[in-house]
């Protein structure tokens, strides 16, 4: 309230200087405590024993990166644009200018000028302080936006335009193979992340749309991975009839979870679904007449373009994918199969989410997240209706379970804990729950830059907590927390005079 | 009290009898039999605390009464034993709609789309359990378009129409109370249970209320159960009062009956102060002296 009014006139209220420098101070003295002992001594590898090296100047830089920052916040927060976007700036130029002129020369004197030594970490800095000042261009543009609001609005516009990015970003995975720069690491991580993204669609279903809190999902991923596996090893199947046996036989495991857990909400439901999940692992793990208990299975087939292997001879002496299409052979090719495979799979997921969102079943889902007791009051079966949700979400993941089988060729137990759950729900959470794009820019994020910031080592897992931490206290309901009706009235209307 | 009992049993919609409701030790509803008629409004009044909702509950298929039958005459269906449904089958099959004293709408789905939930049974069935909905077939979608069409014919009736889009959580209080009896009347019910739908309203919104209601009773001709403190709808729009004083019933008549009845008076407005205490409340009082 106090912002908007403070809008509207044009005199800002006085800065309270002592006050934002004790607070600024105090953040501070809190980076410095953390970062004296965490940053300030590293324990080194010298010849004939290990040596401490002390690395006070970064701590420094740590303290006064986090007591401009937090004025910066300050000034950002009570409206004061300019100096904010100036500072931003500023401290982005410094340090790219700083990084792109140290570049290949890591002992030099510009290098030293820089604030930490980690290339990553200071290019991070600069993004910061880039975002910091973008968002402050974007308030002094839009005066009239409170705060709050940015987060719906933004997110209300990237759904808006969703209709272009889709599209967009669907020919950009399309063509990514092709792209001068995909080599094998690249498209590894794609198919990682596309991996991810399915698993995050198929997921969505149980949690964004029903609103039951699966923290077991992990346990279809292996029900589809170890149905193709066996089928495949013991009956001589190949991938595309596995397939839906796969997936039967993870929507059979869903619904075997569902009825245990139909009077079950939230927190409870949540529990029980854990356990679920590691049961199922447990069972993998014990049962070894059957699994091959912790040895895993090993030598599952490869998939096949209608019969056509990707090796370069074909063992049963008949035609391969090159030979067949007149191609020299390269081992990429495979890859690229593989990746164009789990993007069909993941665009069938997607396409059969939005489109049962639209009927009667899917309304009914969603009904079911917001009120269990009033859907029972309009005679909605919440038996069924939880079922059918529970079966069809573990049946994507029981597809993508088989894929993840075909495309590693080897599986155990081992693949399937507990924090692969957790990251699946993480992208459909920090995605905004039911928000189908708000998961691909989870999956990129959780999935790609863990990757890409291998360079961090042993604080790449400290980044990714950060990275979550951030989304929480900005975006506390996801990325992309924005709801469009499944249906409108005047998508409907016959009558031109009612327009809303 | 010998009140006349409204026996046109010709159009009766709903039979309770013997209706017990007991938690543990306590006695929620203790023996209630009444009938409610078609295209009349019955209204349920007594204290807080008298077992108002939790009857509303036995009805609705939300408890289980401990005694007692409770019949629902379905005018095309034939006669419906409520006690023995589950609780979903009673507004899909018997045509049992009710509303919440506390507003119980879907929040983030918008107005129109509350309203199509409620028309879940019919448009299920004509998606062919979704199969032919997924496939996108005409009859689906002409289902969807008569659902729409009743959706906007109920929102015409409360006044909503131009809010169709928006989610119904950020509807104003007056508008949610609407949509919560035409989110019941899209289950196309016999029998209308409101529990408190005058609660909150200003007077302006009371009275349109009133003739919501009227229109429904007649135009629809389905029966309604009210539940309702506010007197001047109850005594407005009744057609039947029953009284619920500590879970039994203690008068039930016409409002002008009800308005004159000692017992009713004495359940609103407590004992007479003039009666003596009892006599070990005497003793206790004195003994704290």
């Amino acid at each position: 309230m106090t912002e908007r009014s403070a809008t509207t006139s044009p005199v800002l209220p006085p800065l309270d200087a002592v006050g934002i420098v004790r607070e600024a101070g105090l953040t501070a003295f809190v980076v410095f405590a953390l970062t004296f002992s965490l940053v300030g001594f590293k324990v080194e590898d010298v010849p004939g024993g290990l040596d401490i090296v002390t690395r006070f100047d970064q701590v420094l830089a740590a303290t006064v990166l986090a007591f401009t920052g937090r004025v910066v916040l300050i000034l950002l927060h009570k409206r004061r644009h300019l100096p904010v976007i100036l500072v931003g700036l500023a401290i982005a130029a410094v340090i790219l200018g700083l990084v792109v002129a140290a570049r290949g020369a890591p002992e030099s004197a510009t290098a030293a000028w820089l604030p930490f030594e980690s290339v990553v970490v200071n290019v991070l800095v600069a993004v910061a302080a880039l975002v910091l000042a973008g968002r402050a261009a974007w308030s002094a543009w839009r005066r009239d936006v409170g705060v709050s609001d940015e987060a719906v609005e933004l997110a209300a516009r990237v759904h808006k335009a969703a209709i272009f990015l889709g599209p967009l970003m669907l020919g950009f995975a399309v063509v990514l193979p092709f792209l001068p720069f995909a080599d094998r690491r690249l498209l590894d991580i794609a198919i990682l992340v596309v991996t991810y993204v399915m698993l995050g669609w198929g997921l969505n279903i149980v949690v964004g749309l029903a609103g039951l809190l699966d923290l077991g999902y992990v346990a279809f991923y292996a029900v589809g991975a170890y149905s193709y596996a066996l089928l495949a090893i013991n009956f001589d199947l190949g991938f595309w009839v596995c397939l839906p046996f796969a997936g039967i036989m993870a929507a059979f495991a869903g619904i075997l979870l569902g009825f245990p857990v139909l009077r079950l909400r939230g927190d409870y439901l949540a529990i029980v679904t854990l356990g679920f999940g590691e049961m199922i692992r447990v069972i993998l793990l014990n049962w070894y007449e059957f699994t091959k208990g912790p040895d895993g299975i090993s030598g599952i087939p490869r998939p096949t373009l209608f019969g056509l292997p990707f090796t370069r001879t074909d063992p049963d002496g008949g035609e391969t994918f090159h030979s067949f299409f007149g191609l020299t052979y390269s081992p990429l090719d495979r890859i690229i199969f593989l990746y164009y495979l789990i993007l069909i799979l993941a665009l069938v997921t997607n396409f059969f989410t939005m489109r049962i969102r639209r009927l009667p079943i899917g309304r009914a889902w969603e009904a079911l997240r917001e009120d269990e007791v009033a859907c029972r009051s309009i005679g909605i079966n919440p038996r069924n209706t939880k079922l059918t949700a529970f079966s069809i979400g573990a049946m994507f993941g029981g597809f993508g379970g088989s894929f993840f089988a075909t495309r590693q060729g080897f599986i155990s137990p081992e693949s399937f804990t507990f924090i692969e759950s957790a990251i699946i729900l993480a992208i459909v959470v920090l995605g905004g729950m039911g928000s189908q794009i708000g998961v691909v820019f989870a999956a990129i994020l959780l999935i790609g830059l863990p990757e890409f910031f291998r360079e961090l080592q042993q604080y790449r897992m400290l980044a990714f907590g950060a990275a979550m931490v951030a989304i929480m206290v900005w975006r506390p309901r996801g990325l992309l927390a924005f709801r469009d009706p499944t249906i409108r009235l005047s998508d409907h209307d016959t009558a031109p005079e009612k327009q809303t | 009290m010998s009140v006349a009992a409204p026996d046109k049993l010709g159009d009766s919609l709903i039979t309770v009898e013997h209706l017990t409701m007991r938690f543990g030790g306590l006695v929620a509803i203790d023996d209630v039999s009444f009938q409610g008629a078609n295209r009349e409004i019955t209204a349920i009044i007594g204290p807080n605390g008298a077992g108002k909702t939790t009857l509303f509950n036995c009805l609705t298929g939300f408890y289980k009464p401990t005694v007692g039958r409770l019949t629902l005459h379905h005018p095309r269906k034939g006669d419906f034993l409520l006690e023995r449904m589950e609780g979903y089958q009673i507004p899909q099959r018997a045509g049992v709609a009710r509303t919440f004293q506390n507003i119980r709408l879907f929040p983030a789905m918008s107005v129109l789309e509350n309203l199509i939930v409620a028309q879940h049974n019919a448009l299920m069935r004509a998606s062919g359990y979704s199969v032919a909905g997924l496939l996108g077939l005409r009859g689906y979608r002409q289902a969807e378009r008569q659902a729409v069409e009743l959706a906007r014919f109920w929102m015409d009736r409360t006044g909503l129409t131009d809010r169709a889009d928006i989610d119904a959580g950020n509807l104003p209080y007056g508008d949610q109370r609407r949509l919560e009896i035409a989110r019941a009347m899209c289950t196309n019910p016999v029998l209308l249970c409101l529990d408190e739908p005058a609660a909150g309203l200003n007077p302006r919104e009371s009275s349109d209320l009133n003739a919501l209601l009227r229109y429904i009773r007649d135009e629809h001709s389905i029966g309604i159960l009210l539940i309702e403190h506010d007197m001047s709808v109850v005594m407005e729009i009744s057609d039947h009062i029953i009284v619920l004083d500590y879970g039994r019933r203690i008068a039930a008549g016409t409002p002008e009956e009800i308005r004159n009845n000692p017992d009713v008076i004495r359940a609103y407005l407590g004992e007479n102060e003039d009666e003596p205490l009892p006599p070990e409340v005497v003793r206790d009082m004195e003994e704290e002296r």
